[in-house]
């Protein structure tokens, strides 16, 4: 009897490890392919950055110049400053706004809502690039903006919106908050109603206001959602790319310049291909410390 | 966790490999040989395909389409298989198409350090010095011009040495646009003169015209460097260009011609909020009839037939009233890929871009020909006429000078970014022309 048992388990255990490995080889074409496409240029991008290359001939070693130029080169280490700002309007503002409208939109159920959802969710399926030229023809000196200024007298904040060494930047970033807060709300209007109604229901027994409701109920319920909402809307503008190029080309001056269009003149227009690797590497890395900081923070019980 | 240690070790080791690999680019350091024996006898060489690479489109497509047909015509052996690309396209992929076997024999490059510099010094296009010697490349291209596909073969220096490209009988100049209508309107004859400029700038202003159309938003240079061209010495606005160390940026006007253009914007002859007009937008604004005067490269306002009687075109002499100079260049370099099979007719094709017969077909098609006087333009096309006379005056007077942006690599984005800032009142002239230097010092510093 205890023979058979026995039996029967290493039978068992044997099946499963046939399964991990037949499981394996199923993914083992995937991993291939996965490996051939985002491990290999990765580690090759890795390699470059220690290098001084023009992308055609005999590249030199320089060891970790590129990345010392990070401290060294003023315009490099702006792109960061730029970044920050930039995290100011594509993360914290949207998601500010995002858990004020939520809170405001699952309160009172009103016809319609979804319709309304629909429009603030709308800038995040079209592309950047169409949302670029919109926003420049909104920021135009003689563009729809500027035109509604005047109309109510504000003559005097009319301005050249792109061309403004103190306002580019923030216009810019204005654009990323249109962008992202349709997404973030949606997001969390999906999380509210999936919060407990009986918790609820016991904050309302305890005597709690909706703005109490709010903090004590609603925000950690969405402590999931805050996390993918963090993490997709800094890593976005982290690579701001297309949005700059389109609209400022990273001007005036520098001023609107980001890592990515950094990267993108390095590699594509003047042959450095090893500081643009550089500038590669340390984005990608900071994009993975955000993502795990944040997914760390957000598991923590 | 075991599949996860899996390929964690498989990408560790990968990197070690990679990191450890021989560095990037490393394979194609050989040089190629200028070739000792050429020859110029197409006909005797049999039956030959050429496959050509170009970035024309339009009116520059028709062109080389006809450039093709007359070619073929002449030398029935030969058949030339072009492929046309995206300008940003070609630009980027051309070093990997030339590493392939199955790539173009011949190839529109771009002058300069980034583009045919590179590959040169990489050994991917011919020496073509014996060829310039079998044709006699030296008598029949101005200096100025020839200059500018030459590289030394230790590739140190740009601007001498041996031949890499070709230019081809057409030119791509900066200069002076005019509105006619409107000089006529305002009483004021074409201007002659820098000062005469200065004088119709004034008196359009005080009619309340807009005196040049222009836009800083995505930092065009045009103005800066049209203007240089006419304060800076010629030579050595050459040698600048050419990296010449001793030469710095206050010797070629460089001060003086920010200066005015600074001076032009606080007397308010650009459009009210320049700042936040782009390029485009400047350009359309001009061909639809805003501002009098606008510097621009030839061939990029897109005047159509009738719009060109209503547009001249204007190469100032030099302030000082030595001769004329001129901001000026083929538009592409071409060169001769070092893996094709017939250099001897590439050589010889790219011989024939530079003919008379080319020429006239170019102006046939209303771009500007050069290295051929006797090209006649349409009386009609006042803007061709003007241009046509420009260049004919550039070839006699030998006054060509390349685009400044060929000085270093990263010169284009440091000249625009600054000039916004200058025009914004954030740097002045001289810290300008510093930053200039030390663009242009840091790459000379890493190129030796």
């Amino acid at each position: 009897m205890s023979t058979s048992a026995t039996k029967t388990v290493v039978r068992r255990r044997s099946l499963r490890r046939r399964t991990r490995w037949v499981g394996l080889g199923c993914a083992a074409l995937p991993l291939g392919m996965y490996a051939l496409v985002v491990l290999v240029p990765l580690a090759q991008s890795f390699q470059y950055s220690f290098f001084k290359w023009d992308g055609v001939t005999a590249s030199t070693w320089v060891g970790f110049d590129n990345y010392v130029s990070f401290v060294t080169d003023p315009v490099l280490r702006s792109t960061f400053g730029h970044v920050l700002v930039l995290i100011g309007f594509f993360a914290l503002l949207p998601i500010a706004l995002g858990l004020l409208s939520a809170a405001l939109l699952t309160r009172a159920k009103q016809p319609g809502m979804a319709v309304f959802r629909w429009i603030f969710f709308l800038p995040q399926v079209m592309t950047t690039v169409v949302i670029a030229l919109v926003f420049k023809r909104i920021y135009a000196p003689d563009g729809p903006l500027n035109q509604a200024l005047r109309a109510v007298g504000l003559d005097s904040f009319a301005k050249t919106w792109l061309g403004d060494f103190t306002w580019a930047l923030p216009a810019l970033g204005l654009i990323g908050t249109w962008v992202t807060f349709g997404f973030c709300m949606v997001l969390f209007i999906s999380g509210t109603s999936a919060i407990a109604p009986e918790l609820y229901e016991a904050a309302r027994m305890d005597g709690a206001g909706p703005v109490r409701e709010f903090f004590a109920v609603t925000l950690p319920g969405l402590r999931g959602q805050m996390a993918v909402a963090l993490t997709l809307t800094i890593t976005a503008a982290l690579r701001t790319f297309d949005l700059v190029w389109i609209t400022t080309h990273g001007g005036p001056g520098t001023s609107t310049l980001t890592p990515a269009v950094a990267l993108y003149k390095a590699a594509f227009q003047n042959p450095q291909v090893g500081l643009a690797a550089a500038i590669g590497v340390v984005m990608a890395a900071m994009c993975l410390v955000i993502a795990v900081v944040i997914t760390r923070i957000s598991e923590r019980d | 966790m075991r599949v996860h240690k899996a390929i964690g070790a498989v990408a560790a080791s990968l990197i070690f490999s990679m990191l450890a690999a021989c560095s990037p680019g490393s394979g194609s350091t050989d040089k190629a040989e200028t070739p000792s024996t050429v020859s110029t006898d197409v006909a005797a060489a049999g039956t030959v395909t050429l496959k050509f690479t170009d970035f024309w489109g339009g009116a520059e497509g028709e062109w080389i389409k006809q450039v093709i047909a007359d070619f073929q015509k002449k030398y029935p052996n030969v058949t030339i298989d072009r492929t046309t690309e995206d300008w940003g396209q070609l630009n980027s992929t051309l070093n990997l198409q030339l590493q392939d076997d199955g790539g173009p024999d011949i190839a529109t490059a771009n002058n300069g350090w980034q583009s045919l510099g590179t590959l040169a010094k990489g050994g991917l296009v011919v020496n073509l010095d014996a060829y310039a010697k079998a044709y006699g490349w030296d008598k029949k291209v101005p200096t100025t011009i020839a200059r500018q596909n030459q590289f030394s073969t230790d590739f140190k220096t740009m601007g001498s040495g041996s031949w890499f490209s070709t230019p081809m009988a057409r030119t791509s100049l900066i200069g002076l646009y005019y509105n006619a209508d409107k000089l006529k309107s305002l009483g004021i004859n074409p201007p002659a003169s820098l000062a005469d400029l200065e004088a119709a700038a004034a008196k359009a202003k005080a009619a309340g015209e807009v005196p040049f159309e222009y836009g800083s938003l995505d930092s065009s240079t045009t103005v800066l460097l049209g203007v240089q061209a006419l304060l800076a010495d010629k030579k050595k606005l050459n040698d600048y260009i050419y990296d010449t160390p001793s030469v710095k940026a206050a010797d070629v006007g460089m001060t003086e011609a920010i200066t005015l253009v600074k001076k032009w914007a606080d007397a308010g002859y650009y459009p009210k909020n320049y700042q936040g007009i782009d390029y485009q937008t400047a350009v359309a604004n001009y061909v639809g009839g805003k501002g009098v005067f606008r510097w621009e490269y030839t061939g990029s306002l897109g005047l159509n037939a009738a719009q060109q009687g209503h547009y001249g075109y204007v190469q100032l002499p030099q302030a000082s009233g030595s001769g004329t100079v001129g901001v000026g260049a083929a538009p592409g370099a071409m060169v001769v890929s070092a893996k094709s099979k017939h250099p001897d007719v590439a050589a010889a094709f790219l011989d024939y871009m530079m003919s008379a017969e080319t020429g006239q077909a170019a102006v046939d098609r209303g771009l500007v020909p050069a290295l051929s006087p006797d090209a006649k333009a349409p009386a009609s096309s006042l803007s061709l006429t003007g241009e046509s006379a420009a260049a004919a005056k550039l070839d006699s007077d030998d006054g060509y000078v390349p685009y400044f942006d060929w000085s270093s690599p990263t010169m284009l984005d440091t000249i625009g970014a600054n000039l916004q800032l200058v025009l914004a009142g954030k740097m002045t002239p001289d810290k300008f022309t510093e930053a200039v230097d030390k663009d242009r010092d840091a790459f000379l510093a890493q190129q030796s």
